[in-house]
């Protein structure tokens, strides 16, 4: 272990090797229900050059490595090693932005930048990021693309990857390369920018869609240590709603009108139990909340940045009335409990210190996947079902729908908040989140994103997928030193 | 050299008697001509080599089955459907060609915007069923006469729409393809029986290996069914076209316009893409009618928009004052469609289309205004289906230099390119002297703007060996041009790395060569470790570029 | 013009598929977009315009031979012309539909020919007729008793010309009969050939005999002249196309006439009147040889040119023979003059109109690929809903009235005189 401990302060320096037991216990579990499993160290990374020796290393060593470049709390168990002996290469250290281009509308960041930083800083130049609903403040902006968190603004998601544009990768062999548009020149941002060139199309290099290979791989393939990420406008001016409902299926129509009308930049709808989450900053406000919520909320907004925006947002306006009206649903600026605007702020905006999804009970398990807006009314039912059968209580199942794509699919998301410390409640969610799983799986969810139970149920039903993927990995990592265990290969 | 008996039997029973063929004559016609379509290599009048025999499956399960023995003795393959491009042929001597024509099928899903097809459902009939329930598709610019499953699943397929729609890698969803290996792989949410509906994952996403920026174009494996993203479309569901032959028109209402937009300069004409870049107006945007050359484009338009007139009467109409006039003023100028989804939402674009045009000193083409041409152009982009007019001058068109990605950029060059093309036009005759100015091409080659893609239509005459033999020279100044400032390879040699100019596949070796000197040639050793997963007997062809880690260890000792 | 006289025509060809289906603008559906009857049966891109470029370069340079199989091939085409109109949408330079027919007679030269076509040709030569089995001495037959003058021996006003399938089909000849009481009716001085009434032979040139083509032909035109003939009214489309496009090739200034052309003129000057309600919803199909293949011949004597170096062009310009001054409306017009008919339309219509499968005598070298256009037909037609099938060609009609959609089941077929005849 000394010379293991040598091995890597040779390559990141002392000051970054660390096997403080508290530390290490930090990253031994994160808030699911994961098998905890201690890292022999922590190691962290400041440069590319770094990231490949290292993978160098633990490929003749056999260490696993176990990517993270976001801070706790952590939720999905994929950055929680799944085999003995692994080093934690934490990239949160690395938080350059390396260049902002308004003209392009691009930006290329490290894996350290959060949301919040990156935000304030495109704001100067007159530019938004895309953002899932509320991510945590110490969320890596790179983490939650290569994940593929859902995004609100659906419309905007041309390329499934949205707004992921090119990489640097560290593959499990150790080879490093741009992916994308940028791999077919220089090895070099600046000699690429010097030519014109932004890192703006994502696909490749060739016929090979290399990002492919490290998005929803939960850090199983490779080490991403900078992407290139597409901006949108600032907008000048704002005007949303809310849509209530008293069933999901009350939304239905008015959600795919709104989608194929192409109107607005936020849309997404919520159980009431979700959204008092959201917008509670403490227990007592989200009980309150919960309790005057309509059922069901679709919040929308409208957006117009630098071409006629208040003309583009007043057209917009009257379009989504019209379609209220012919989908039998009302557009109100505020329901009982919150209001458009603040709805939208808060979900497009990064969480404070405390993540929001813990304050209502310290603890929360989400299941979700993939699936069709129509579809999801048999896997809400079901998700109901099963909580009385566990013993849940259902009015605490946050439903969150986030179209996504632009709109030929929907991020479905249940939550399930819990006291962590209460060994019942846990005991409860942790077998309703199994049997829900296997349920949603049997309906036909898509688990698209293969995190801890769902990618043995997902993979099982894709055997052929499976198989192929098993060996894709041995290419792309042939020694297994990422993240194994992860995506049921072992 | 026939297929050994055994081999022709096995592969009859898959598919019966009358859709396979090892008759000379009629093999001979799946043989690509290069310089008679576009092949992004050349040109050259070299003919593909000649298959053993053709065949014409009608379902997966028999692609799967003629894969399989295609395997079992070393049978190369390559899967075609409307067989306009050399990509589709075969490249070696002992090959056989699958024609996807009998697998056509189309079904929607219009609630949630999908459409699933077989290959040799051409975009124009997916366009037509999508239009009847209020949507439509991303048709590439290679037209609607072209396959939407080969386009999106190995091919590039940006398009005039792109810019609204994303280009042909945004719009996949699940995928079901035969590998080299015969073994089926579906992808996506397809991969689990739950659906079309998602083309990524689970997890890492397997499609990546066949479609990067483009794809494998056959080299590795077949796709049998696709599922697509479909669009809104607020127009009518069927045209109502009007008009005679050539010339038919459309008026799909008062809130669908397309306007030519002109500009006094290239920097303008970029700012003003910029603005639809930067906005949601634009249903479609290209730059059409300049593949006819600035110069002539004005007589072109009224031409193929005219009934009664035929390419004999360009002399003629080019001394018309008023082309003339019209003609200068499209200089630098590009087509754009706008789809009202409401009288507000039409007003509106409308408005901004007049603060793009004040802010960058632009104007709408008065004669583009005119309600026959107005409806011409407005068919003719929303349908694709004139893309054979790329061949109208000569019988051949390359695209040459091809200025793609940042617009910016492109400006830079544009006018250098110009007078390069112009140049030679004037002082050779193998190419149609249209003007030193023919580029065309998308407004963005990816959804939301953001890269460019131009080509400069270089048209040649595909019968005269000088005019090919010409082209070819020119393209050589071109592709210097294009080293000069750092574009990559021409639009013109995009496949001169995977297929040779007599035909014929490269060797492994071949390629190697050509590849252990890219900057970052990783994605080649990359992809030479797949094909050796998906298709170890190599039996697609070369259009996957591969290099063999060896040879790159042994360069680096 | 000989098969290598094509040369470049073949080497222009960008493989576009143009010729393969409706133009693309037009295109409505999945089912109904395609228009190549040969390919859509055989499949194999040989069977396309634009494989026949390709074969023929084969052929010449040596590489293909007129084996059993291309000749079959090169025969399964019905000359229906559609390629040509759908190539010239965005080319004018090329001309796959004469193409198509020198290839058929290169084939024809080096005695290559179907069976099927071989009785055909013998009674053309012998009988004066293409239909095997009839004789000379009762082509006439269905004028007995009709008052037609004898041309060569009265005055008429226009001479009418039955044609081989009227002349001799039993359940067609009434049809023929109706058509010459209607304009004698509308006070019409109908005249005949008598005893030189012989047949046209176009079929005989869309199958590619050229020469026995031209021997019919110049007879016929000989006896126009000796007759003193200036109209001649038909109603057969096969013999239109031949009389209006190809006779005038060879010196021929006779004026020609669809019977629904002049049935059209005649309703418009109020000399036909219907009188009774005929209560049916049709739809119409274009028959080739009188929709795109219609128009009228345009002389010609010029040459290929380039300017702006490579740029082809025809000096003088040359007739395009695009299909759009073919003969659509006037049978329309009947349709919709008629009380009680209510006209749908079906997708392929006009000059990318499908074809029947008759045309190039394939109903008799080639009854399964025959048969199953005309299939393809009545699929379409029963799509619009309408109760009956309508065309102004017994050779459509004949092929039609056979055919099944794709559940087996038929279709009324009518010829549009027959419905003329209803409504009077």
């Amino acid at each position: 272990m000394e010379s293991m401990k040598q091995n890597l302060v040779d390559i990141v320096g002392a000051a970054n090797v660390i096997d403080n037991p508290e530390v290490l216990a930090s990253y031994a579990k994160d808030e699911s229900f994961a098998t905890p499993m201690t890292p022999w160290f922590v190691v962290k990374v400041e440069n590319a050059e770094q990231v490949q020796n290292l993978v160098k290393w633990a490929r003749k060593t056999k260490t696993p490595l176990v990517p993270v470049s976001s801070g706790a709390p952590r939720f999905r168990g994929d950055t929680v090693p799944s085999v003995p002996q692994a080093v934690i290469v934490d990239l949160s250290g690395m938080k350059k932005i390396l260049s902002i281009n308004r003209q392009q509308r691009m930006c290329v960041v490290e894996p350290g930048v959060t949301y919040g930083e990156l935000q304030e800083a495109l704001a100067k130049e007159g530019m938004t990021l895309s953002t899932c609903l509320r991510p945590r403040a110490n969320k890596s902006v790179i983490t939650s693309c290569l994940e593929v968190e859902p995004r609100l603004n659906c419309l905007h998601q041309f390329n499934y990857v949205e707004p992921l544009r090119c990489t640097e990768v560290t593959f499990g062999d150790g080879i490093q390369m741009f992916t994308g548009e940028a791999g077919g020149g220089p090895q070099d941002l600046k000699k690429q920018w010097e030519q014109g060139k932004w890192q703006v199309h994502p696909g490749g290099p060739g016929t090979t869609d290399m990002v492919k290979m490290v998005t929803q791989a939960q850090g199983s393939m490779g080490i991403v240590t900078w992407a290139s990420l597409k901006c949108e406008l600032l907008p000048t001016i704002r005007k949303s709603f809310l849509v209530p409902a008293k069933k999901s299926t009350d939304l239905e129509d008015f959600i795919y009108k709104v989608i194929w009308g192409r109107i607005g930049d936020r849309l997404f709808a919520m159980n009431k139990a979700y959204l008092a989450y959201l917008m509670g900053d403490t227990v007592d406000e989200i009980n309150e909340l919960k309790a005057v919520l309509p059922n069901w909320v679709a919040p929308i907004s409208l957006s117009g940045d630098i071409l006629l925006p208040e003309m583009k947002v007043k057209a917009q306006e009257q379009d989504l009335k019209e379609y209220a009206k012919q989908t039998g649903v009302h557009l109100l600026p505020e329901v009982p409990g919150v209001s458009a605007d603040d709805v939208i702020e808060r979900a497009s905006t990064p969480s404070g210190e405390k993540y929001w999804k813990l304050t209502y009970k310290g603890g929360w398990q989400d299941i979700f996947f993939v699936t069709t807006l129509d579809k999801t009314p048999q896997f809400i039912e079901a998700m109901y079902e099963l909580a009385i059968e566990a013993g849940y209580p259902s009015e605490d199942i946050g439903i969150y729908i986030q179209p996504q794509h632009m709109g030929t699919s929907v991020h479905l998301e249940f939550s399930l908040p819990y006291n962590p410390d209460n060994a019942r409640e846990v005991k409860v969610v942790k077998e309703l989140y199994e049997t829900a799983s296997r349920r949603m799986s049997h309906l036909g969810a898509y688990f698209a994103r293969p995190y801890d139970i769902w990618s043995t149920l997902q993979l099982n039903k894709s055997g052929q997928y499976y198989t192929l993927l098993r060996k894709v990995k041995e290419i792309f990592d042939p020694d297994n030193i990422m993240n194994p265990g992860k995506l049921t290969i072992k | 050299m026939a297929f050994p008996r055994e081999v022709y039997k096995a592969l009859e029973d898959i598919v019966g008697k009358e859709n396979i063929s090892e008759n000379i004559g009629v093999c001979e016609t799946y043989r690509c001509v290069p310089s008679q379509s576009s092949a992004h290599y050349g040109p050259t009048k070299n003919w593909t080599p000649r298959p053993q025999a053709v065949i014409l499956p009608k379902t997966a399960e028999e692609v799967q089955n003629i894969v399989k023995v295609c395997n079992k003795y070393g049978v190369e393959f390559k899967a075609s459907t409307t067989f306009w491009s050399t990509m589709g042929y075969i490249g070696g001597d002992y090959a056989l060609q699958i024609d996807m024509r009998r697998m056509k099928s189309i079904k929607i899903d219009a609630k949630n915007m999908c459409a699933i097809v077989e290959p040799f459902a051409i975009a124009a009939t997916v366009q037509a069923e999508a239009m009847k329930v209020g949507l439509n598709l991303n048709i590439p610019g290679v037209g609607c006469s072209s396959s939407t499953l080969a386009n999106f699943s190995t091919w590039v397929a940006f398009g005039p729409n792109s810019i609204s729609m994303g280009y042909g890698n945004e719009n996949v969803l699940g995928m079901e393809w035969v590998l080299p290996t015969g073994e089926i792989l579906r992808t996506g949410s397809l991969a689990s029986d739950d659906g079309w509906f998602c083309g990524e994952g689970p997890g890492p996403s397997l499609r990546g290996l066949f479609r990067g920026s483009f794809g494998a174009a056959g080299s590795a494996g077949v796709c049998t069914k696709i599922a697509v993203r479909l669009h809104p479309w607020p127009g009518p569901a069927d045209f109502p076209t009007y008009g005679l032959a050539p010339a038919y028109k459309a008026d799909f209402g008062p809130r669908i316009k397309c306007y030519t937009l002109c500009f006094p300069d290239w920097k303008s004409w970029a700012r003003s893409i910029q603005y639809f870049y930067e906005s949601d107006i634009a249903y479609s945007g290209h730059r059409q009618f300049n593949m006819f050359g600035r110069n002539l484009k004005g007589a072109m338009i009224e031409i193929i928009s005219n009934h009664e007139r035929q390419l004999s009467d360009l002399e003629e109409l080019l001394n018309d004052p008023y082309i003339k006039e019209q003609t200068e003023k499209m200089r630098h100028d590009y087509q754009v469609i706008i789809a009202g989804f409401s009288d507000a939402d039409l007003e509106y674009k409308e408005k901004a289309i007049d603060y793009i045009l004040e802010q960058t000193g632009g104007w709408k083409s008065e004669m583009m205004l005119q309600k026959d041409k107005h409806d011409y152009a407005l068919l003719y982009l929303t349908r694709l289906g004139h893309k054979n007019l790329n061949y109208v001058y000569c019988g051949a068109y390359e695209g040459v230099l091809g200025l793609t990605g940042n617009v910016w950029r492109a400006i830079e060059v544009a006018d250098e390119a110009i007078a390069l093309k112009r140049k030679w036009e004037l002082e050779h005759t193998s190419i149609a002297a249209s003007g030193g100015d023919s580029a065309m091409g998308c407004l963005s080659g990816l959804g939301g703007g953001g890269t460019t893609g131009w080509e400069f239509f270089t048209n040649f005459d595909s019968y005269e060996q000088d005019s090919v033999d010409g082209t070819c020279a020119f393209v050589e100044t071109t592709q210097a041009l294009m080293n000069k400032y750092g574009f990559g390879p021409d639009f013109c040699r995009w496949n001169s790395d995977v297929r040779k100019m007599n035909g014929y596949n490269y060797t492994q070796e071949e390629q190697n060569e050509m590849f252990k000197k890219a900057a970052q040639p990783w994605v080649f050793i990359y992809q030479y470790k797949i094909r050796e997963l998906i298709n170890p007997k190599n039996l697609c062809g070369s259009y996957v570029r591969t290099l063999d880690p060896k040879v790159l260890e042994e360069q680096q000792q | 013009m000989a098969l290598q006289d094509y040369r470049a025509m073949m080497e222009r060809c960008s493989n576009c598929a143009c010729c393969k289906f409706i133009p693309f603008d037009k295109v409505k559906s999945l089912r109904f977009a395609e228009n190549c009857p040969s390919i859509g049966y055989y499949n194999f891109m040989t069977y396309s315009a634009r494989g026949r470029f390709q074969l023929s370069q084969s052929l010449l340079d040596g590489r293909a031979e007129l084996d059993e199989t291309i000749t079959n091939a090169i025969h399964s085409c019905t000359s229906c012309g559609y390629c040509d109109i759908g190539c010239k949408i965005t080319r004018y330079n090329l001309e796959p539909l004469e193409h198509n027919l020198e290839q058929k007679a290169y084939a024809v030269e080096n005695g290559k020919i179907l069976e099927g076509q071989k009785p055909l040709i013998e009674n053309l030569k012998k009988e004066h007729s293409m239909i095997p089995g009839t004789k000379k001495e009762n082509r006439t037959d269905w004028a007995k008793d009709l008052g037609l003058k004898d041309v060569f021996k009265e005055k008429a006003d226009v001479c009418f010309f039955a044609g081989c399938k009227y002349s001799y089909d039993p359940k067609l000849q009434k049809v023929a009969q109706n058509a010459v009481k209607l304009l004698q009716n509308a006070g019409v001085v109908v005249g005949y050939l008598g005893a030189a009434d012989n047949c046209c032979a176009g079929r005989a040139h869309q199958m590619g005999f050229f020469a026995d083509f031209k021997d019919r032909a110049n007879a016929n035109i000989k006896a126009f002249e000796t007759a003193g003939v200036t109209t001649i009214v038909t109603p057969c489309s096969d013999c239109y196309h031949a009389f209006k496009r190809q006779y005038p090739k060879l010196g021929s200034n006779v004026k020609v006439l669809h019977i629904v052309e002049y049935i059209d003129q005649l309703i418009q000057e109020g000399k036909i009147k219907f009188t009774k309600t005929v209560p049916m919803t049709v739809t119409y199909h274009d028959p080739c040889h009188l929709g795109r293949l219609g128009e009228p011949y345009v002389p010609w004597n010029g040459k290929e040119k380039k300017i702006f170096n490579q740029i082809q062009i025809w000096e003088p310009r040359r007739p395009r023979y695009n299909g759009i001054y073919g003969i659509y409306d006037a049978p329309r017009n009947i349709l919709k003059a008629i009380p009680g008919v209510k006209l749908v339309e079906m997708e392929r219509i006009r000059e990318y109109s499908w074809c029947c499968g008759a045309g190039a005598a394939c109903n008799e070298s080639n009854p399964a690929f025959s048969q199953w256009t005309a299939n393809e037909r009545i699929t379409e037609a029963k799509a619009t809903g309408a109760d009956a099938l309508v065309t102004a060609c017994p050779w459509c009609k004949d092929n039609f009235v056979n055919a099944v959609d794709e559940n087996g089941n038929k279709m009324e077929v009518l010829d549009i005189i027959d419905l003329v005849q209803q409504a009077i």
